[in-house]
Parts: structure tokens; C-alpha cells; sequence
């Protein structure tokens, strides 16, 4: 998995240094071609999950948002814990831009209940709808990740036992406010995460325009 | 790892400075570390620090004065209605009495206030008298 996201960035990063000049993030997922042969480019498509606070979330509340996606859940001794302890740097970071929010989905629904996610995120000291924790359909979520995020498709790095059986990777996925893929980032890496940083700061100003 | 131990064992043989206890310390540091960096520094840290709320810091924590607890901690998980924080910290269960003393060893010199190396059959004592 690993290696894939490495492999993604790579080609993305060989992309990216020719048109230097005006330097822009990639573009990410599968494009296809409608019936009248225009290009469509791979977008998030419409969701609906239950946040931290019992509400139900759908994509509108990320409309005109530039966001950070992931996957964990509460209980996971291994990657989990650095991811987060790595995302609260990009919630600090842009704390005051509310253009910049985060959606982390627990793939452990059945024990994530909107009262543990509450726990969580109050333990983590996360205040406002900045940072979203959501859980939902299992199926749901999993189909999301594999299909819309490109990510948790190949199985995990981490032993099994260790991850209690759940597939998950330890990626974070920014989207574009028009609902693109234009990174991946391995959440456990202090490097990595520093780029997306920079990276959201790229797709700010691009926005902007 | 191991060559830091063949530094200390040089070291060692050079001037006849530490005794063969002091060396089986310094192995039971560096063990601890290993231990402690694979199995616990996920949630607490790599420096003990913990995470806000979420996973206590264990640099300073006054929990390290009790190593009986702490054993029993180690191996068997604190569950989430034993916790004080909403959070559980799972068993260890595939941890030997060895690794537990030699853990427990590091946690001592790096984090806490006692620099008590901690044998295996102290371990085994205290897993004998876990209150469940
Ligand atoms: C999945 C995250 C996680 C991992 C991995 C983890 N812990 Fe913990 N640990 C916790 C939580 C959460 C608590 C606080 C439980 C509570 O609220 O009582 C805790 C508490 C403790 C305490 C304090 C106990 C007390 O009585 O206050 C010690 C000491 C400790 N852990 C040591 C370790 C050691 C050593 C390891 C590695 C073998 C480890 N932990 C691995 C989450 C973790």
C-alpha cells in the first residue's frame, strides 16, 4: 500500500516538476469520457454519514472546502494514534481557515458509536464542525475508500491481529473544492504531512484565482 | 542495537569498569527501548509525551511508582470501564515476564522517578496478584 502511495506520489511529483513555473497539484483517479466524448474527471461522489455530535453529514457541508480525508477507528493500537497525533498539526495549522476542514471515518462502525467518536474527538480537544468524525454503513464506508478516496483497496501493512482484522491505510487524501483527489500522503510520516501543509496552502492560492 | 552492545562490551573489556550487573542494566535499556518503541509509542509517544487527552504522557506519571501496577497494565490492558479516561490500552498478552521486566526497567530510568531495574521474577510475582 505503502509503496503504491509512494509510487502515486512519484509519478505525481515527475507530473508536477515540469510545469514548475506555474507549480499545481495533480490531478488523481481513473478519467472517463461521457457519451459525447468529454473527459470527466474522477470526483468524490455524494455520502452521507453521522458525526461526532448524532448528525447526519452529506457532502454539502463540504461544498467550496478544500478537506482532508482519512480512515482509523478508536480502538486501533498501531497507526492510528501517530496519524492523528499528525493530523492535529494540519487542524492547528489552518485552525482559523475555514476554508480547510477534515473528515476522518471510522471503519469500525459497530464499536465507533456516535458517543465513542464524541469521547475521541473531546479527548483529542477538537471544538466545532472543523474536524468530522463519522461512522455509518460499514459497506458504505469501505466502498467510499476503495472507490472515491483510492485508498485501503490493498490489504494493510500492519499484522492483522494487530489491526484487529480491519483493512485500513495509513493515507491521508486531500480534495480540491471541486470534489478531486490532488493528494495522497502517508499519515504516519512527519514529512509527508508537512508537504500536504504545503500542499493546501498550493491549492489555496490556485482557488483563489 | 547490537552494536551497541558490542561497543559496551569493548568498553568493558578495555578498562574493567562495569560490573557484569551494570551490563545486563544497560541491556535491559536498551530492550526496553526496543519494547517501548514497538508496542507503546504509538499511543504514548516516542519521548512519553502521550497525546493531549486521548493516551496519557508517561514522562512524570506518577502510575510509574507502582511497577506491580504497571505490569499488570502492560499484560492484561486497562479496559474501558477500568479506565479513567474513556479510553482502553490493550494487553500485551504475547509479551515474555523478560520483555515486561525489561520494559518496565526502561520506563523507570527514562520516565519516572525510580531507577529500579526490574527482574522477571518480579514480573511474574506481580502477574500472579493482578487484581483482575
Ligand atoms: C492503544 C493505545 C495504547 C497503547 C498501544 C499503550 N497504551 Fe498505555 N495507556 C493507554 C490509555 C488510553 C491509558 C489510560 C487508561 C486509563 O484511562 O486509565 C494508558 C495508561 C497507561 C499507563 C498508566 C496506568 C495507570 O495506572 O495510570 C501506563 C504505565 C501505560 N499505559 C504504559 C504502557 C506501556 C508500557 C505500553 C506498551 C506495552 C502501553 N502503555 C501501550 C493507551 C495505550
Amino acid at each position: 500500500m505503502l509503496n503504491r502511495i509512494l509510487a502515486v506520489l512519484l509519478v505525481a511529483g515527475a507530473l508536477w516538476s515540469c510545469g514548475a513555473e506555474d507549480a499545481q497539484l495533480p490531478i488523481l483517479g481513473q478519467k472517463t469520457t461521457d457519451e459525447n466524448g468529454k473527459v470527466i474527471e474522477h470526483t468524490i461522489p455524494d455520502f452521507s454519514f453521522v458525526n461526532q455530535y448524532g448528525d447526519t453529514i452529506t457532502q454539502n457541508l463540504f461544498d467550496n472546502k478544500i478537506y482532508v480525508s482519512d480512515f482509523f477507528f478508536t480502538s486501533c493500537p498501531t497507526i492510528c494514534p501517530v496519524m492523528k497525533s499528525q493530523m492535529i498539526r494540519v487542524y492547528d495549522h489552518f485552525k482559523n481557515n475555514e476554508q480547510v476542514m477534515i473528515l476522518s471515518h471510522s471503519i469500525d462502525p459497530y464499536h465507533d458509536s456516535v458517543a465513542v467518536l464524541k469521547d475521541y474527538a473531546d479527548a483529542l480537544g477538537i471544538v466545532g464542525d472543523k474536524w468530522q468524525f463519522v461512522t455509518g454503513d460499514q459497506d458504505a464506508i469501505y466502498d467510499i475508500g476503495q472507490n472515491a478516496y483510492l485508498v485501503t483497496a490493498a490489504e494493510d501493512t500492519v499484522a492483522a491481529e494487530e489491526t484487529g482484522g480491519f483493512i485500513h491505510s495509513g493515507a491521508f487524501i486531500l480534495v480540491d473544492k471541486k470534489k478531486r483527489v490532488r493528494g495522497l500522503y502517508d499519515g504516519t510520516l512527519e514529512d509527508q504531512v508537512s508537504q500536504l501543509i504545503r500542499d493546501i496552502e498550493l491549492l489555496l492560492k490556485e482557488e483563489d484565482e | 542495537m547490537n552494536k551497541l552492545l558490542l561497543v559496551i562490551s569493548i568498553a568493558c573489556m578495555g578498562v574493567s569498569c562495569t560490573s557484569a550487573d551494570e551490563l545486563e542494566y544497560e541491556q535491559y535499556l536498551v530492550n526496553g527501548e526496543a519494547i517501548y518503541k514497538a508496542e507503546c509509542a504509538n499511543c504514548h509517544g516516542q519521548k512519553g509525551e502521550g497525546l493531549r487527552n486521548l493516551y496519557p504522557a508517561l514522562k512524570g506519571n506518577g502510575a510509574l511508582e507502582n511497577s506491580d501496577k504497571v505490569i499488570c497494565s502492560i499484560k492484561n490492558g486497562i479496559s474501558a470501564d477500568k479506565a479513567k479516561s474513556s479510553q482502553a490500552m490493550p494487553p500485551n498478552a504475547k509479551l515474555f515476564d523478560l520483555d515486561v521486566a525489561q520494559l518496565v526497567t526502561y520506563l523507570n530510568k527514562e520516565f519516572g522517578s525510580n531507577k529500579d531495574k526490574i527482574t522477571d521474577k518480579q514480573v511474574k510475582m506481580a502477574l500472579d496478584n493482578c487484581r483482575d
